[in-house]
């Protein structure tokens, strides 16, 4: 299920909001329509917790996480670490981490087994990564973007990846990354796939730009419905290259 | 989105609104009130700004109107072609242009005027000449009455026209009149055009949109199309053959009323269908034939008959013109009963689906598609190791799933609780309801932020109890191997031992202190003292350390010191100094009240060792910063040494002053004058 919603006026949905397969992470703002439609689609499976980063609403770009841990940036303080851990289940690792790019979202992308991180990140960083999340880290680069966490989004399902991303790149990644993955976009032609939207293994939330055709790419290739990603070459092409071209 | 967009122009006043709307603004932007004692240039002054304002008014207003009205060449073949159609190209130009001259004459007055006003010799000739000119200004406009009503008129059309976009999919539905065109976009869209059972019940194009397969489509309804010659068109007919002319980027669904009920035979049907056909081409286009309630396409005549499957073949000409499925007819004869919505459904997937795959075909022989096939491709994953990489998804998700969501109970969300206590900007959400603690009861716990001075969260260490454990360990092991080394020290062996090592600790201690230091201070000889560290108190000190009565070397060095007015009075022994205390009493606590006040008010968290990287200092890592400290302290050592102030101090002293060693020397020395 991909549902379509905006914070604020702004279809950056990606940006105040981090969800993974245990917990989701909503920024904190004036009303809380934003923050009920994840509660009325999540609440009941995992916590929904309003909180800051570092006193900011970019949480989604601040963080990284997945359903084993989150990794804060130092900016984050002692009272937001505090009610990250208070609010979030025990099997859930929260860990501050010394890391000169503390825009952890925009340099980390992960699931729940692979994590592609930018490449000028500190050695131990990788490893604290490696540890918390409990996954494979890999340096690499999307469509010679070096902020990997920004340009793509993927769960253990599948994965969007930035619109330029050539053939033989998808190809590489998909195999690095053991999932299916498209090049597409959101917010109907945005190519900052992850801050236009957040997705986990079951449901999605995207921008309310999001052009039908967009949410179709992302629900086959997520298989949020029974659609699968093959669906995309099949039916959707002729649609696609209309679109598109 | 939409680049035809006509609504948003300004509207054209009247000639007499127009000439009080500029009269007034002219009132209102330029000075009211002028003396007869003034100077004569600012008279002229204070009217020729009257008259040249004016006319600034007057081409600003003009312009505008000859800005936003579309110029009929410059805009899309198709909206140039239904102006021309609904308002006759020749009467818009004329009008258009008459304001264009009127602007041009009114900027030729105002000029001549302006001249004019050079050579005014009194406020009256000046005012007179400022009278002069606006009347001129406002009769050229009232000239221009009749077209600026005409274009006025033209702007409320205009602007009630559909936002029809020439160059995005659309379905062209036309046909003779009363054969169920509206009743068809009634039913695929949401547009609501009237349907009556006359003919010409639709005047003008309409628009509605309808989806198909995840793509939008704009649906237009035209008026009917009588057959007839060309020019013996209306004005309502002209509109839709506009549009079949010109929207490049369409489907053509031409209906047919197989029951004769819109009052016209099939053969009249027939012809205007061949009048027209060359108006379809390059167009996917599909013979719809309507009102199968009333009479089955099987049941009609054999001649009639004859005709239909004459026009599918002409239709099917226009399908192999563009080169795409040549082979099938499917989907070019449909029969449907916008009545009892037979087929309805069918027309419309059809119509889109053959103008989806035109589209496509002409796209994919086009050079751009090559930049997109990363888009179309799918790629899927090589197993690259024996590892299961299961996605995870709780069990109440897929039970949930599995379960109606029709019969889902709703959850009371956060916004209704919102919306219950005042709404957004007064509820104010609690952020410690859902923790998940141990006990419920400590969710409201308070925990203070700052205590003592110090932060409380820099003492938090959720595994203290482990840690202790492995200090304790640690201490024990630490403390037999001390034993150990002890063993066969007599206790006053052992008392010296701990001497020795305190005093070696003291003197590593202040060995690193000086070097940090004192290393980079100036070099200045020992006997200038310039710290005073070397006085006779602290020789004193070090004698009577080392055992030594220091009285008598005191005494002597007072005795050959500079005698300098008198010696000062001796210090009273201070509280905090007991006697000739040992050690330098660097780290002596001083039992002040009023300092250690002081101190314990300060927060501080943590003493840092210098290298060690805060986070925004902009250090990779401690090495790093190390790095970075050492070169400081380095560039600066130089400097340092010579007691320069900083490094913009480059004084290089006189070194040899020239009244000193220039000029007669008859009294006194070569140093000193």
């Amino acid at each position: 299920m991909a549902t379509r919603l905006q914070f604020e006026n702004s279809c950056e949905v990606g940006v105040f909001s981090k969800l993974t397969n245990a917990y989701c992470l909503v920024s904190i703002g004036g009303s809380e329509n934003f923050y009920s439609t994840f509660e009325a689609e999540l609440a009941d499976v995992i916590p929904v917790v309003k909180t800051s980063i570092g006193g900011t609403r970019i949480i989604g770009r601040l963080c990284a996480g997945n359903k084993n841990g989150l990794l804060l940036p130092h900016t984050t303080t002692d009272q937001e670490l505090q009610h990250l851990r208070n609010s979030l289940p025990d099997h859930v690792v929260v860990q501050r981490i010394e890391e000169r790019l503390s825009a952890l979202g925009n340099c980390i992308a992960c699931n729940d087994h692979v994590a592609l991180t930018h490449t000028d990140l500190d050695r131990e960083t990788e490893e604290m990564i490696a540890d918390v999340l409990g996954v494979e880290v890999f340096r690499q680069t999307i469509a010679g973007n070096i902020l990997v966490g920004s340009y793509c989004a993927f769960t253990n399902r599948g994965g969007m990846v930035h619109p330029h991303t050539s053939v033989e790149d998808l190809d590489e990644l998909s195999t690095l990354l053991q999932v299916p993955l498209v090049a597409g976009t959101v917010n109907r032609g945005s190519e900052v796939i992850a801050a236009g939207m957040t997705v986990n293994d079951w449901t999605a939330f995207c921008g309310s730009d999001t052009t039908a055709t967009e949410l179709s790419v992302i629900e086959s290739v997520f298989k949020l419905r029974e659609a699968q990603p093959s669906a995309i070459v099949d039916e959707m092409r002729k649609s696609l290259i209309d679109s598109y071209v | 989105m939409v680049q035809y967009n006509f609504k948003k122009m300004a509207v054209v006043p009247n000639r007499k609104d127009f000439i009080d709307i500029i009269l007034s603004r002219t009132q209102r932007q330029t000075p009211t009130v002028v003396h007869k004692g003034s100077a004569i240039s600012s008279l002229r002054k204070f009217y020729m700004r009257k008259v040249k304002c004016t006319e600034q008014n007057f081409r600003d207003k003009l312009s505008t109107i000859i800005d936003e009205f579309p110029r009929l060449d410059d805009v899309h073949p198709f909206y140039g072609d239904l102006l021309h159609v609904l308002y006759n190209k020749d009467h818009y130009k004329l009008a258009l242009g008459q304001v264009n001259t009127a602007r041009n004459l009114i900027g030729k007055i105002s000029n001549d005027y302006v001249k004019l006003l050079k050579y005014g010799d009194s406020l009256y000739r000046c005012k007179c000449l400022k009278v002069a000119a606006l009347g001129r200004m406002c009769t050229v406009v009232k000239r221009i009455g009749p077209s600026l009503a005409y274009l006025e008129q033209i702007r409320q059309h205009i602007s009630r026209l559909p936002s029809i976009d020439p160059n995005i999919r659309t379905i062209l539905i036309c046909g003779y009149p009363n054969v169920g065109k509206s009743s068809f976009i009634n039913k695929i869209t949401r547009a609501d055009v009237d349907v009556q059972p006359y003919a010409f019940t639709t005047k003008s194009l309409f628009v509605g949109h309808t989806d198909y397969k995840f793509l939008r489509y704009q649906v237009i309804d035209t008026p009917g199309i009588l057959d007839r010659p060309f020019e013996d068109r209306n004005v309502i007919e002209m509109c839709s053959i506009t549009a079949l002319a010109h929207l490049r980027a369409a489907a053509v669904l031409f209906f047919l009323d197989i029951s004769g009920s819109c009052g016209y035979s099939i053969a009249q049907q027939a012809a205007l269908f061949h009048s027209i056909k060359s108006l379809f081409m390059n167009k996917p286009l599909i013979i719809v034939c309507n009102k199968t309630d009333l009479q089955p396409l099987e049941g009609i005549s054999e001649e009639d008959m004859k005709l239909v499957m004459e026009m599918k073949s002409e239709a099917m000409k226009t399908v192999i013109g563009l080169g795409g499925e040549a082979t099938s007819d499917e989907g070019v004869l449909l029969t449907m009963s916008t009545l009892t919505e037979d087929g309805v459904i069918s027309v419309k997937n059809a119509a889109c689906e053959r103008l989806l795959n035109q589209r496509v075909d002409l796209k994919m022989k086009s050079q751009k598609i090559n930049d997109f096939v990363n888009r179309f491709h799918v790629a899927m994953p090589q197993p690259r190791d024996q590892k299961e990489r299961p996605p995870c998804i709780p069990q109440s998700v897929s039970e949930a799933k599995a379960k109606q969501a029709g019969d889902k109970e709703k959850r009371n969300t956060e916004k209704d609780l919102e919306n219950e206590n005042g709404g957004a900007g007064v509820y104010s959400a609690n952020l410690k309801k859902n923790y998940i603690l141990a006990n419920d009861e400590w969710k409201e716990d308070v925990m203070p932020e700052i205590l003592d001075g110090h932060n409380v969260y820099d003492f938090v260490d959720p595994d203290i109890v482990h840690r202790l454990e492995e200090l304790k360990r640690e201490a024990e092991e630490g403390d037999d191997e001390f034993e150990m080394d002890d063993m066969e020290l007599t206790p006053e062996e052992q008392k010296t031992l701990v001497e020795i090592r305190k005093k070696k600790s003291l003197l590593i201690q202040q060995h690193r202190m000086k070097k940090s230091t004192a290393e980079s201070r100036p070099t200045v000889p020992r006997k200038f003292d310039k710290d005073r560290k070397f006085t006779s108190k602290r020789m004193g000190r070090q004698l009577s350390d080392l055992g030594l009565d220091p009285r008598m070397a005191i005494n002597r060095a007072r005795s050959r010191s500079v005698p300098r007015r008198g010696r000062k009075r001796e210090r009273s022994v201070d509280r905090g100094d007991p006697g000739f205390g040992d050690a330098m009493d660097m780290d002596v606590d001083t039992p002040n009240k009023k300092l250690r006040m002081i101190s314990r008010s300060r927060s501080r968290s943590r003493s840092r060792p210098p290298t060690e990287v805060v986070p925004g200092e902009g250090f990779k890592d401690s090495s790093q910063k190390s790095q970075a400290l050492r070169k400081a302290k380095k560039s600066v050592k130089k400097r340092n040494k010579d007691a320069r102030r900083g490094e913009a101090d480059r004084v290089i002293p006189t070194l040899k002053p020239k009244h000193l060693f220039s000029g007669k020397r008859s009294i006194g020395k070569t140093q000193r004058r």
